[in-house]
């Protein structure tokens, strides 16, 4: 017996070496790769490859037709990667590992680089030679700096400067085959919003031989926060802060969970669950089969962010189905609160590219994220190339009919043609920004959103009367604009007690809400009082305390507090 | 496999062993009772004689120390607030801070029980349907069959946690072939939504498990069975046993040493049940019955910039592993059977 198990052991030895040999043929010859390219980056004629890190990339190479333009423009090429499947440990295993890419787009994980000692301050090299960066963020560069104890600016970058509010970014929608049917209602609250998805599912059980679902959610993954977490808060009237209710006059930040109008709101989901209106698979179906059922047009309504399903979107146009795309809608719990659709933050600051430590490129990475925030750049991102995307018209820029097309109903266009792929998250101007001739620097004006508009979209707008969808939403200027920003854009210390409460609370409240969204209406109050608890016993005030501190010293660092 | 080593593994399976092999094992091992005094000259003599052997096997000792041994000593870092800024010597000591935290979290408890709750499932799951599969297989007499048959039955293994829980999501879905099925037959009235319901998650994580791994870990113990003497069941035969039986009392004991020494060499693992599984299939509402140690460890360690917390929860994971191998190990020198170490 013990001879046989030798014999096994020899075997398994064998395989493991087999494996470790394997493994380290490998490695090796993928280190000979690298000293080949290592030695010919440094000669004089070919471009700078710099790699680059952004948390919101997808797989794509930097090689399109205007990633070509910049590469001859500035003599830099980016190597593009991404975190894999959007895990959040990309940034903390590239801090513990010390190998950091050139530039880094961390998003909320910026504080952790910093402490860390990954980037570099950019104040001097911002004074020395940043003209393009001066130029565009103006008086709002406070709005880049860090903090009240280190108001140093470490990031550049990802939103844009003068944002002029043109469309909603989405929320409430519902589709536009519904407003038709029931003779183009006025929806603005909840109840409105219910009524239109009940009478439109009685009429059609079915839609083009498919069970109809009134409203489909996606709270199986991250996603919990855009379609489930903020349309709650939107529909009590709150601005876009995350998690947290902030009240922009003294900074005085509450987790959002633990208001009542916030209780009312999944209530009500509560009541559409088990009226059977909300998809039952709302909290367990992936993605893919979100836009899958998004695309078959059998969806009525969603809350969900346009970014977010704009795939879908583009399908529905492709195969011809305008009527089953979605309207935006100001919709609210009741007649006393106010979408905040339209809300101007201001420059968001917070979030951008920093440039590593380590990085051997840093003149050159700055030198080029500068160039990206000039005039010549932000036209090439935004319009592409010259007489291939679009062409100059009595001295105005006019988008190429296919371009328009494709960038309309074309998922892909902008990774194939790279027209507006290298906009967000580099340093921007808004869509409300011209250029030194007057005219507008993206092609977003109102004009040309009006005019992108489908045929549906055109048609139930000419119903209402209205010439863009935000002509029912509360006004941008009635709305005031933020002091604060938006409290996600934060960079919460790591390691503080808000970072730990919050990922504790977050974890609590998406299973908890989602259960009692799913369960018997009888049992919901006492599943929220239940879950308010628990909340407190985690000493969730403790974390409103360090985040009403944190709104605070942000108005005091971007001087917006008095 | 030679006929001598197949007469003595028969024979091991007797509660005292004492096969000839097995006593030249142990006179060739110097661990033999009247051997007591190891003095060096024939240590080196000894050495010179199986130089091959070491010398194949330094690589390995190299890449145990490198890879296993040296990492050990970052273990500091779960009593240090490490900082990965800063040097070894400038980190600040906090003791048994981390550990404290831990065991203050009653998150971490739920962890601890989801981890053991699918890990054992999974062991005993796991070990039973790839013993009966084995068993199965080898009563099979159409070999063709019984090739191909292995062979499918291995694939689902090479398939990635990723695909495999996607599939599992779909046919387990309000409209899914599962429920159409049900449905169609009338056991049930209305579609169940399984991944909605937390007290079936186990249940779920389990079997997929099973239909992934079982073609896989039958391997192991087929090879083994195909070890046993033929006259074993020959004799067997003549006896008047039936195929049940000669599964029974030839086949199982046959194997049983096998059997032990991987349920020995698991349930030290059985903490360490990965996470792919629980994070793929789990969902909001089943959190609280998927959470297992080494998604807490990423989500509240790693994940959020506490390396020292994510130490100290490897460190436990450690302990507990090690206490559950030495209780396993000597649970099976007591019972006489084949043991790790």
């Amino acid at each position: 017996m013990k001879r046989k198990l030798s014999n096994w052991a020899l075997f398994l030895i064998f395989l493991l070496g087999f494996f470790v040999l394997a493994a380290c043929s490998d490695s090796e010859t993928g280190q000979g790769d690298d000293q080949s390219d290592k030695k010919e980056e440094p000669s004089a004629e070919d471009p700078i490859t710099l790699s680059f890190f952004s948390a919101d990339g997808t797989e794509k190479e930097f090689n399109d037709p205007v990633a070509q333009k910049i590469t001859e423009e500035t003599g830099i090429k980016l190597e593009l990667d991404y975190p894999v499947g959007g895990n959040d440990e990309a940034i903390p295993l590239m801090i513990a590992s010390g190998d950091y890419p050139d530039l880094i787009f961390a998003k909320g994980d910026i504080g952790k680089l910093i402490e860390a000692g990954g980037v570099i301050k950019l104040d001097d090299l911002i004074e020395e030679k940043g003209e393009n960066l001066k130029a565009m963020y103006g008086d709002q560069i406070n709005r880049l700096r860090n903090s009240i104890e280190d108001p140093s600016i470490y990031t550049v970058g990802t939103y844009g400067v003068e944002n002029a509010y043109w469309e909603t970014s989405g929320t409430f929608q519902i589709q536009l085959d519904v407003l038709r049917e029931l003779g183009y209602p006025e929806i603005k609250t909840l109840e409105d919003f219910e009524a239109a998805l009940t009478e439109y599912y009685e009429k059609y059980p079915e839609i083009d031989g498919q069970k109809t679902i009134p409203l489909s959610l996606l709270g199986s993954d991250w996603r919990w926060l855009i379609t489930v977490g903020d349309p709650a808060g939107f529909a009590a009237g709150l601005a876009g802060d995350g998690q947290w209710a902030v009240d922009d006059e003294t900074g005085e930040a509450t987790y959002k969970f633990l208001l009542p109008e916030l209780k009312e709101y999944f209530k009500w989901l509560n009541g559409l669950n088990a009226k059977g209106l909300l998809d039952p698979e709302s909290f367990t179906q992936t993605y893919d089969t979100y836009i899958s059922k998004l695309s078959s047009g059998r969806v009525l309504s969603v809350a969900d962010q346009n970014w977010d399903f704009a795939d879908a979107d583009k399908a529905l146009v492709a195969d011809g189905k305008e009527w089953r795309t979605y309207a935006p809608l100001p919709v609210t719990l009741g007649e006393g609160y106010k979408s905040q659709s339209l809300k101007n933050y201001g420059f968001s600051g917070g979030w951008g590219i920093a440039i590593s430590s380590t990085s051997e490129y840093q003149e050159e990475a700055f030198e080029f994220l500068d160039w990206m925030a000039s005039e010549e750049a932000q036209i090439l991102v935004n319009w592409g190339i010259e007489g291939e995307n679009y062409d100059i018209v009595d001295g105005k820029r006019v988008m190429q009919e296919d371009d328009r097309e494709r960038m309309n109903n074309d998922k892909d266009y902008s990774k194939e043609t790279g027209v507006g792929y290298y906009i967000y998250p580099f340093p921007q101007w808004g869509n409300g920004a011209v250029d030194s001739t007057g005219q507008p620097i993206t092609p977003n004006s109102e004009e040309q959103i009006i005019e992108n508009f489908n045929t549906a979209e055109k048609e139930v707008l000419e119903e209402y009367e209205m010439e863009n969808w935000i002509d029912c939403f509360p006004s941008t200027e009635e709305l005031g604009i933020s002091k604060h920003g938006q409290a996600f854009n934060y960079t919460i210390p790591a390691g503080s007690d808000l970072q730990i409460i919050q990922q504790k609370a977050d974890d609590l409240t998406e299973q908890r809400i989602t259960q009692a969204i799913l369960g018997d209406p009888a049992d919901f109050d006492k599943a929220w009082d239940d879950m308010i608890a628990e909340l407190e016993a985690m000493n969730i005030s403790k974390a409103n305390e360090e985040m009403t501190k944190m709104v605070q010293d942000t108005m005091e660092l971007w001087g917006t507090n008095e | 496999m030679s006929r001598e080593n197949n007469s003595a593994s028969a024979q091991s399976n007797l509660p005292e062993t004492s096969s000839p092999v097995e006593r030249q094992i142990r006179i060739g091992s110097g661990i033999t009772k009247n051997n007591k005094k190891p003095y060096t000259k024939s240590f080196w003599k000894r050495a010179s004689k199986q130089k091959a052997l070491l010398l194949m096997s330094i690589p390995f000792v190299i890449w145990l120390l490198v890879f296993k041994y040296i990492p050990i000593a970052g273990w500091v870092m779960a009593f240090q607030d490490y900082k990965p800024q800063f040097g070894f010597f400038e980190q600040e000591w906090v003791g048994w801070k981390h550990f404290k935290d831990l065991f203050n979290e009653p998150m971490f408890y739920t962890a601890l029980e989801n981890t053991l709750g699918m890990g054992i499932l999974g062991l005993v799951f796991g070990t039973v349907s790839a013993i009966v599969f084995a068993l199965l297989l080898n009563e099979l007499r159409f070999l063709t069959l019984k090739k191909w048959t292995q062979t499918i039955s291995y694939l689902p293994h090479f398939v990635s946690w990723v695909i495999v829980a996607n599939i599992v999501i779909t046919m387990l879905s309000q409209e899914g072939i599962f429920n159409n099925i049900l449905v169609g037959l009338g056991i049930i009235d209305q579609p169940i939504n399984y991944m909605a319901k937390p007290e079936m998650f186990w249940g779920i994580v389990t079997l997929s498990d099973v239909w992934k791994e079982t073609g896989w870990n039958a391997i192991i113990y087929l090879a083994a069975m195909a070890g046993v003497d033929p006259q074993l069941y020959e004799a067997a035969k003549v006896d008047g046993a039936s195929r049940i039986r000669q599964m029974w009392h030839i086949t199982l004991p046959s194997i049983r040493a096998v059997i032990i020494v991987l349920l020995i060499l698991n349930i030290g693992n059985l903490i360490n049940i990965g996470f792919e599984k629980q994070m793929l299939l789990g969902n909001n509402i089943v959190m609280e019955k998927a959470l297992v140690i080494d998604l807490y460890a990423l989500d509240y360690g790693i994940g959020m910039f506490r390396y020292s917390f994510g130490t100290a929860i490897g460190i436990f994971k450690s302990v507990i592993s090690v206490i559950l191998i030495l209780i396993c190990n000597s649970v099976a020198k007591r019972i006489g059977e084949g043991r790790v170490f």
